[in-house]
């Protein structure tokens, strides 16, 4: 079986051997790195690894002691492995391990505070654990895990769970291999004198780029720009999610996406007209648009069973040439004739003219804080219209009505209240992030309450899972397939409207630089937020951390951005095997009959001791 | 508008070398999914060949110092090959060892082949989007001013071939077999899984040539996104083809027609160049759409089979 007790001392002596091993080639923390991840390595055996140099008056007090302790931890979790019944002990020995983790951090962090405290500009700026530290963070998780595995009903647990432990653990196997291709491609930087001091140096480069990668979470501009980089994924997630919950395959949110922003360009720029009426009209074009450009393969697959996967990457194509024709000339020869076009903005770059002011998404700025005044709008609105709908016990309807109503309650009563003055800094305002994200947010309440609360969502889901079935049940299969298709072209067009009418890439344009590809993430979104709003919401966070962090990643070791895409692409292959998992995980009737198996097999037991 | 004899000329073996690679993909595609083993990751694929192609062919020139090397482009031919069999053998481990959905697992590589060769290209040459130029490109085989690359004649050569392979020889009638029903096959002896993983590797072998061909033999370095849907248009062709060499041939012809129409399009004023160039995916459309008779694809196309 695969919860033997038997087994879990071997588990354990696996992990805590390769955490020995780890703790030996790794360094314990980087107290102080230059831009380019040289650094200086301190470990607990023997000393610091030299890649430069420390700073007076740094010591490392207790720190590398945590060592000890933690060795003697480690032993101890090996013996109380074998030790009969040993699940509960080692949650004991999991808390135990993170608490020893908490105080390295506590230390470390006193040992650069003690520095930087003597001078005016903090001389220690780029400093953290190591790899050996974070080890032992991971090795008490695994302890946990593998505690709660072999508990009474652990393995049913996880499987329970597997919507989250199939993606967590392509995720995982993911970096694993993203930091062999680091390994390869990128030289470490520093001398080394042996194999082990090699070693260390390409554990430290690779523990570096995942520290880089995943920056945006502790820094304030990092974590606005991740936000920013996550409302086009949501978008786009939703939309690959929403044809998945049907049955259908939608590559197509590219072309979808640049549908939604020539509309979203052509309302903006040339329909005059008050702020209250051109904003939303604007939006709506941009989802309307979309969703045309994604209901015609829908159709298509309807009418003719053309297949959507081809059509929709075809009409991504078509959607692609469509756009270079609108922004990059305004001057076309037909058959000898010429033809004008009105849309492209004069000079080399290839975009359209300016939107107008009343059909911009605000800046996030704007939101928070309208004329330097910390506004609470937006908060109680949501907080109001949660409450609204969660807390009434009465039909959807009623609930929704007073979802709406609390919101429009919270904001009006928020804008009334005075907030006090803020004043962000450079590095904050400099965040394009605009309202699109707020639309995103209403973008995952509608596909939560469209696909799981409403007729034609249930009738979906019937479609995706079984449509045969479906339409023996009275589901028009062909309209239902048009209209997934159409409501996801929507979301994927509404993607566009934090492009050009939130100006999220530098200017309130359609330009050239429209990263229609995004499209395509949204395929690694739907998957990792396993078609359900708040994975997609998560999922598309994390790509926008990931994305972020990219970026510090190019800047500071030269390698190349795509070094994310990369991991996406793994974590969609990944899932899409289930994360090599067990059959018992990724299938719930395989799961079911082992619990079955397990069940007969303890009656027996049961049976026999009586 | 004047279109002289030139421009036919120009029209028709422009069409011979746009149909190639199509053709090569699309009966590499043809063996997979008559194997019963949809692989839309070939997109992908030409891309991972013709970036092997490129970068093992001029870090060959970068080692042996200038000079004409005339054996150096077939090496990268088949480190081409090997490539692409080797992505499409994992596209054949992932859905047909972990069952895994077909379409997910190949756009998993096609996502893969948007990113890998940025990295690839900025550990060798400094810049994400295309490799050094290549000196030693495939030759040019034929008289003087028809000359075509011997990939071109080889990809036509290769349909009566496949065409034999799939319906003259035993090891035809068992892929057909596995495709169309795995569990009659696999009663009568037949090692299903072995019959479908050597279909997918097949077709990745294949479109690693159609790429080795666009990157060495019709341009001279890599560039990103160079395929250009061609893995698509092909899977496409091979649709209308009706999964048979013949009909396949004529298909790909079709679409290697409309592009080289596109190209030859450009530098006249009949058409503005960048709606020309969508003019192939229309086609591909209209296609699929309905301008073609009813097509049964392999019964067990997409299934991943269990034992």
């Amino acid at each position: 079986m695969l919860t033997d007790e038997r087994r879990l001392g071997v588990l354990v002596a696996l992990g805590g051997g390769i955490l020995l091993l780890l703790w030996y080639l790794a360094p314990w923390a980087v107290p102080h790195r230059l831009f380019g991840g040289e650094g200086v390595l301190l470990s607990p055996f023997g000393h610091h690894l030299p890649q430069g140099s420390l700073p007076p008056g740094y010591r490392d007090g207790w720190l590398l002691w945590t060592f000890y302790p933690s060795l003697a931890w480690l032993a101890l979790t090996l013996v109380l492995a074998w030790i009969p019944k040993p699940a509960r002990k080692l949650y004991l020995m999991g808390i135990l391990g993170l608490g020893l983790f908490l105080l390295t951090y506590l230390l470390f962090q006193a040992s650069v505070a003690q520095v930087n405290a003597g001078a005016e500009r903090p001389i220690l700026r780029r400093y953290s654990l190591g790899l050996g530290s974070y080890a032992t963070l991971a090795y008490s998780l695994y302890l946990l895990l593998l505690a709660r595995l072999f508990a009474p009903g652990g393995l049913a647990f996880l499987v329970r769970r597997r919507g989250v432990v199939v993606p967590l653990f392509s995720l995982l196997l993911a970096s694993l291999l993203g930091g062999v291709i680091v390994a390869v491609m990128k030289k470490a930087p520093g001398e080394a004198q042996s194999l082990r001091e090699a070693l260390m140096l390409k554990l430290d480069l690779i523990t570096y780029t995942y520290q880089l990668l995943y920056s945006p979470l502790v820094n304030p501009s990092g974590f606005l720009q991740s936000l920013l980089l996550a409302t086009p994924l949501i978008f786009t997630g939703l939309a690959v999610a929403l044809g998945f919950r049907g049955g259908l395959f939608n590559i197509g949110a590219p072309g979808q996406l640049i549908l939604g922003a020539i509309a979203a360009m052509l309302v903006g720029v040339y329909l005059p007209g008050p702020r209250w009426l051109v904003l939303p009209l604007a939006i709506l074009a941009a989802a309307l648009a979309g969703g045309l450009w994604g209901a015609l393969p829908g159709w298509l697959k309807a009418r003719f069973g053309a297949h959507e996967v081809i059509n929709t990457i075809m009409m991504n194509y078509i959607a692609a040439s469509l756009f270079l024709f609108l922004i990059s000339a305004n001057e076309y020869k037909f058959f000898g004739r010429t033809l004008y076009l009105p849309f492209k903005y004069p000079g080399y770059e290839a975009r359209s003219h300016e939107i107008r002011l009343e059909a911009r998404i605000p800046h996030w700025t704007e939101l928070v804080a309208p004329g330097g005044e910390l506004s609470f709008a937006l908060p109680l609105a949501l907080l109001l219209g949660l409450l609204g709908y969660f807390l009434t016990r009465k039909s959807l309807g009623h609930r929704v009505l007073l979802g709406l109503l609390g919101g429009v309650v919270g904001y009006a009563l928020g804008g009334l209240l005075p907030g006090p003055s803020v004043n962000f800094g450079p590095d904050l305002t400099s965040v394009r992030l605009n309202g699109a994200f707020l639309l995103a947010l209403l973008a995952l309440f509608f596909f939560h309450f469209y696909v799981f609360r409403t007729v034609g969502g249930y009738e979906l889901r019937a479609i995706g899972l079984a449509p045969k079935a479906a339409e023996y049940g009275g589901v028009l299969a062909g309209r239902k397939v048009v209209l997934i298709m159409f409501l996801a072209g929507a979301l994927a067009g509404l993607a566009a409207t934090h492009y050009v009418l939130g100006g999220g890439i530098d200017e309130y344009r359609l330009k050239q630089a429209l990263p229609y590809s995004v499209g395509f993430d949204g395929i690694a979104v739907a998957l990792m937020g396993q078609n359900t709003p708040l994975g997609v919401g998560l999922a598309a966070w994390l790509f926008g951390i990931l994305l972020t962090g990219g970026l510090q990643v190019n800047l500071q070791l030269g390698i190349s951005r795509e070094l994310v895409a990369v991991l996406q692409a793994l974590i969609v292959l990944f899932i899409a095997a289930g994360g090599f998992l067990p059959r018992y995980f990724t299938d719930p009737l395989r799961a079911a009959e082992v619990e079955v198996r397990e069940e007969a097999r303890k009656r027996e037991e049961r049976g026999e001791a009586r | 508008m004047n279109l002289d004899t030139a421009f036919w000329i120009a029209l028709f073996f422009s069409t011979l070398r746009q149909t190639t690679p199509l053709l090569l993909t699309a009966l590499g595609g043809m063996f997979s999914e008559r194997s019963g083993v949809v692989n839309i990751a070939l997109e992908g694929i030409i891309l991972f060949g013709a970036l092997t192609a490129a970068v093992v062919v001029e870090r060959l020139e970068y080692a042996l110092g200038p000079g004409p090397h005339p054996w150096l482009p077939w090496v990268g031919v088949l480190s081409a090959m090997a490539v692409g069999g080797l992505v499409a053998w994992v596209h054949a481990v992932v859905s047909i060892k972990y069952r895994a959905d077909q379409i997910i697992s190949a756009t998993a590589i096609n996502l893969l082949a948007l990113g890998a060769p940025s990295l690839v290209l900025t550990y060798f040459y400094g810049n994400a989007t295309n490799s050094k130029e290549v000196v030693n490109r495939l030759p040019l085989l034929g008289p003087e001013g028809f000359a075509l690359s011997p990939l071109v004649y080889l990809a036509f050569l290769l349909v009566p071939l496949s065409w034999w392979v799939l319906f003259k020889t035993p090891f035809g009638l068992r892929l057909r077999a596995v495709g169309e029903h795995p569990e009659a096959a696999d009663t009568l002896g037949v090692n299903v899984y072995r019959m479908r993983y050597i279909g997918v590797v097949l077709s990745g072998i294949l479109a690693g040539l159609a790429g080795a061909y666009l990157a060495i033999g019709f341009l001279n370095q890599f560039v990103r996104g160079m395929s250009a849907g061609m893995g698509f248009i092909s899977l496409a062709a091979m649709i209308f083809g009706k999964w048979h060499p013949l009909g396949i041939l004529f298909s790909t012809l079709l679409f290697g027609f409309a592009s080289a129409l596109a190209i030859q399009l450009q530098g006249t004023e009949i058409l503005p160049a960048v709606l020309v160039q969508a003019f192939p995916y229309v086609v591909t459309v209209l296609v699929l759409a309905g301008f073609m008779g009813k097509s049964r694809p392999p019964a067990a196309v997409g299934k991943p089979y269990e034992k």
